[in-house]
């Protein structure tokens, strides 16, 4: 009312106004339209203005926006995590009368991460229960696509070190044999060190979920990324602390920082990870998420590598799968999610139990688990798994191994496709290796006088492989991994010295190409030179101890490792047969066909010479060596697999026989008789090789199941001090006395085509009745002497079985 | 003697049975099967062998019959699987060699077949094991290798040597897993 009354008396002095009044009034109208229109330009400018900075902040934010989608869609779409591929060994194989102690199982239980169970009654799996002269243990599942296991609970009978009996505890079935699960012995890493095992949601017991949203995000299922409500209960209890005292980022958040973001603590970083959390919602279903969360959160540390995700930390922790985890030890897992290390089981497991126990409490009070299992976690005692920190050595092999894998599978793969490779390594023989070779290099430092040493670390080799199959089953290319990641087994190539010499002496003896020579045939050790083919200049072999001991047999000659008869030898055979031969063997590096190759002066690495020595062990069949099995992808579906190669027959298996007695006269009298004298009982047999100089020692030796060769040396060649018997003979009598025990299994089978006779060790004739020395030889059917002792005056020197019987029954002589 | 009688000579001498040798130098001599009615022999099965040799001969055994019975259900995988370890428990078991030539020839791996023959044959023989009803399955499987290689006239011979000799088993030119077994 009073507003239409105003508004009229505006209107009646508008009407009264004269015309003077109304120039008045124009003129102040025109006035004012000009300040405001100055006043509305500026309005107008800065609207514009402001308007052109929204949108183009709005172009800014949307970019920005659309850069983190990008981020997160190709992140979460693409293959989210990198999952490195692990090497398995092969399985363990244990049945009644197997040395139990020395198959390391209760280590392999360790090394499992099964856990021993105290208490009585059933045996959960991946537990086992010791009582006296009893092992019992319920074995987990193996998952595999051909060679699959059953979980199931047996039954050790132990007695004396042995196996005596074994027992399915379900069924009372006794079993001849059982196969054991291979141990995954390490890991392609990549370079951020990441070690995870991806689980499905599916697959993630609802405890241990509850566990996590307990202590971490209470209402992950209700909020859109970022819990508002939380945001500001943190807000207002840091502010009431006057410093920050309480985190309020989701799961999502959490994921959000370790997936893309760095930890700094700073203003955009929270709000570029609020952002992305958003987003992550916005664009993915909360199983997602959850899912993704649960293999990415970092949960502590195996020696130097990051273990991440709930799968590996299930078994660094418990020694089990995740899907198997209590309400204790899900709480505990959730418990160290806040400061892994801090809070760590195995360092601080006080403080680990007290938050474990506060996490039980919060699932408890919010009603996600009852009072009563509540009360039966928090008393549940913490029982971790034994860690099991790689060893350096180990490194070699799998480098070994990644070269035989086909080239599809390189270096990216192996590091972030979570391939499961079944290798042939044998994890009690590579520790043996590692072992012995350790041991072995700091006993030849000590005994070697500091100022005699060359430059640089002494270094050494040791590889083992079965002879039948050409398995692999250790490989330690050098001292320490960090430090020299050069494989000296497979990469290096050096002067083989005496242990080339069998080679010559096989040739020599070989049916195939006639033999030269036998067992008991003598060569002379005499000075002897040779022309260098191709150079004017004259080669003078020596022997070791520079002594020369007339004629001496083809078998001593090797026993004492003498040079100037292996030199004789080559050159009546010719260099073109022995290196024909070593090739045959499976010798690949060059091999110049020069006088001095007879005692080893070519460049070999230790794999081809355990592969030589090999076909020897084997019969005269050349093995392929071989590091894998199969590789089996993230899906569990069989990749890649390397069938077992049949060797090749490339040797007269007579010959080789031959050759292996020689290398058995080499332990028992010659060079290598220091085996013996370490306790080494059986079929052995070796030979050791010393360069000049003692720049290279060498010790390669064999029984019927097992060949290994051990090198020793300075990367940049320098004398080691002492000989082989003395420096590489020991680690491989401390590598086989590990490997097998004192009393090796088996025997160096005799094939056809051989006869033993008895022969004058003085002339090499047969020794009848009346010779005065006689000592058993063995030879190529139809090579044995004619020629007798004492000599038959007979034509041809040889007498009839009839005629020495008689000889015998009347004392002819 | 003729061309086919010295093949059956070689044939019987590369199975090194006493009874073997002496029933097919019969033959051999004869020059023709039919001349003299064959002595046969009842073929190993690898079954008979559990609980012969050491321990870890024993498992090993045990595995290759497990590798068979896995043949036998048409799991080729797990079979290679089971002798593949037989062999790492013992790996001069001249069954596990057996059992793999068979296994390979199923699958058409002719060449490798071969090298596993050789090599049972090269076992078994130092280990006094190689008697007329080892070698029997020895001439079968090398026929059976030949043929797959192409030398179909000489397996014919193999053939027709391991059928006289075996017929209920190699009659049909073929081992299977349960026969091995």
């Amino acid at each position: 009312m009073v507003k239409k009354k105003k508004a009229a008396a505006r209107r009646k002095a508008a009407r009264s106004s004269g015309p003077t009044r109304r120039k008045k009034s124009a003129a102040r109208a025109r006035s004012q339209r000009a300040v405001g229109g100055r006043w509305t330009g500026w309005k107008r400018v800065a609207g514009l203005t402001l308007l052109l900075v929204s949108f183009l902040g709005g172009l800014f934010v949307s970019r920005w926006v659309l850069e983190l989608d990008q981020v997160v869609v190709e992140r979460f779409e693409g293959r989210t995590f990198a999952v490195p591929s692990r090497v398995f060994s092969a399985p363990l194989i244990v049945y009644p009368g197997a040395d139990w102690q020395r198959l390391e199982l209760a280590d392999w239980l360790l090394r499992l991460g099964y856990r021993e169970q105290p208490e009585g009654g059933a045996i959960e799996p991946g537990r086992y229960v010791w009582s006296p002269g009893r092992l019992r243990v319920h074995l987990r599942s193996f998952d595999h696509p051909a060679r699959p296991e059953p979980a199931r609970e047996l039954i050790f009978e132990l007695a004396q070190g042995q196996v005596v009996g074994i027992l399915d505890a379900q069924s009372g079935q006794l079993m001849d044999v059982v196969v054991l699960e291979p141990e995954p012995v390490s890991a392609f890493l990549g370079r951020d060190r990441e070690q995870r095992d991806l689980v499905e949601i599916e697959e993630v017991p609802p405890h241990l979920v509850d566990a996590i949203f307990a202590v971490e995000d209470q209402r992950f299922t209700a909020h859109h990324g970022v819990d508002l409500r939380r945001v500001l209960g943190a807000v207002w209890a840091n502010l009431r602390a006057g410093r920050i005292t309480q985190g309020a980022s989701t799961l999502t958040q959490q994921l959000v920082k370790n997936f893309f973001l760095t930890p700094e603590r700073t203003f955009s970083r929270k709000l570029q990870e609020a952002c992305m959390a958003l987003i992550v919602e916005a664009r993915f279903s909360k199983p997602e998420i959850l899912q993704a969360y649960l293999n990415e959160i970092y949960l502590g540390q195996r020696g130097a590598t990051a273990v991440h995700g709930v799968g590996e930390a299930s078994r660094l922790y418990f020694g089990k799968s995740a899907a198997d985890l209590t309400v204790a030890e899900a709480a505990l897992i959730a418990a160290i999610i806040q400061s892994p290390n801090g809070i760590s089981p195995h360092r601080r497991p006080e403080r680990a139990v007290a938050r474990r126990d506060l996490v039980l409490g919060l699932m408890r009070d919010q009603g996600r688990i009852s009072n009563r299992s509540y009360q039966a976690a928090v008393a549940e005692p913490l029982r971790l798994a034994t860690i099991q920190t790689e060893t350096g050595e180990v490194r070699y092999f799998l480098d070994a191994l990644s070269q035989q894998l086909p080239e599809v599978y390189a270096g990216e793969v192996l590091t972030s496709e979570g391939l499961r490779i079944y290798s042939t390594l044998d994890p009690r023989l590579q520790r043996a290796a590692a072992r012995a070779l350790r041991q072995g290099l700091e006993r030849i430092e000590a005994s070697v006088s500091d100022s005699s040493k060359p430059q640089g670390s002494l270094q050494g080799c040791l590889i083992a492989l079965r002879p039948q199959t050409g398995e692999v089953l250790a490989l330690v290319g050098g001292r320490d991994y960090g430090q020299s990641q050069f494989n000296r087994c497979t990469q290096a190539r050096r002067q083989v010295g005496s242990v080339f010499k069998p080679f010559v002496y096989v040739a020599a003896l070989d049916r195939r190409t006639g033999p030269a020579v036998t067992l008991a045939s003598f060569i002379e050790d005499e000075p002897f030179e040779v022309e260098v083919p191709g150079d004017d200049q004259i080669w003078r072999p020596e022997n070791y101890d520079h002594i020369f001991r007339g004629p001496v047999s083809v078998r001593e000659a090797l026993e004492r490792s003498l040079n100037v008869p292996a030199a004789r030898l080559g050159e009546q055979v010719g260099m073109t047969r022995v290196v024909e031969l070593a090739r045959r063997l499976g010798i690949r590096s060059p091999l110049p066909a020069v006088p001095s190759l007879a005692l080893g002066t070519a460049e070999i690495s230790p794999l081809e010479l355990a592969r030589a020595y090999a076909t020897l062990a084997n019969g005269g069949r050349r093995p392929t060596p071989r590091m894998f099995v199969d590789v089996v992808e993230i899906n569990g579906m069989a990749q890649e697999s390397r069938p077992l190669d049949a060797s090749v027959a490339v040797l007269d298996p007579a010959t080789a026989y031959l050759g292996v007695s020689l290398l058995e006269g080499v332990v028992d009298r010659g060079t290598a008789r220091r085996i013996r004298s370490a306790g080494l009982k059986g079929p052995i047999a070796a030979k050791t090789g010393t360069t000049d100089d003692e720049f290279d020692l060498w010790f390669v030796g064999f029984t019927p199941e097992l060949v290994a060769v051990v090198w020793v040396g300075y990367d940049e060649p320098g004398p080691v001090g002492m000989p082989s018997s003395r420096g590489a003979l020991p680690i491989w009598a401390d590598f086989l006395k590990q490997a097998v025990g004192t009393e090796v299994r088996g025997r160096f089978a005799q094939p056809r085509g051989i006869v033993r006779v008895d022969v004058d060790p003085t002339s090499g004739a047969l020794a009848l009745s009346g010779c005065p020395a006689r000592k058993p030889e063995l030879f190529l059917e139809g090579t044995q002497p004619v020629a007798t002792c004492p000599p038959s005056k007979e034509r041809g020197g040889s007498e009839s079985g009839f005629r020495r019987t008689l000889r015998r029954w009347f004392g002819a002589d | 003697m003729s061309k086919e009688g010295m093949m059956r000579w070689r044939i019987a001498a590369s199975c090194k049975g006493p009874v073997l040798v002496l029933v097919l130098a019969g033959i051999a001599a004869c020059g023709t099967p039919q001349l003299a009615p064959p002595q046969t022999v009842e073929p190993i099965r690898i079954s008979q062998a559990l609980g012969q040799g050491d321990p870890a001969r024993r498992a090993s055994i045990r595995l290759v019959v497990q590798g068979l019975e896995e043949d036998e259900a048409g799991r080729p995988q797990r079979a290679r699987g089971s002798y593949e370890r037989a062999l790492q428990v013992d790996p001069t078991n001249p069954y596990a060699y057996l059992a793999m030539a068979r296994h390979d020839l199923a699958l058409g791996e002719a060449e490798d077949a071969l090298d596993f023959i050789e090599q049972a044959a090269a076992l078994f023989e130092s280990e006094g094991l190689r008697r007329p009803e080892v070698g029997v399955h020895l001439i079968g499987l090398r026929a059976e290798a030949l043929r797959a290689g192409g030398s179909n006239e000489e397996a014919q011979l193999y053939y027709e040597t391991a059928g006289d000799l075996a017929p209920e088993v190699w009659g049909d030119g073929v081992l299977s897993a349960s026969e091995l077994r």
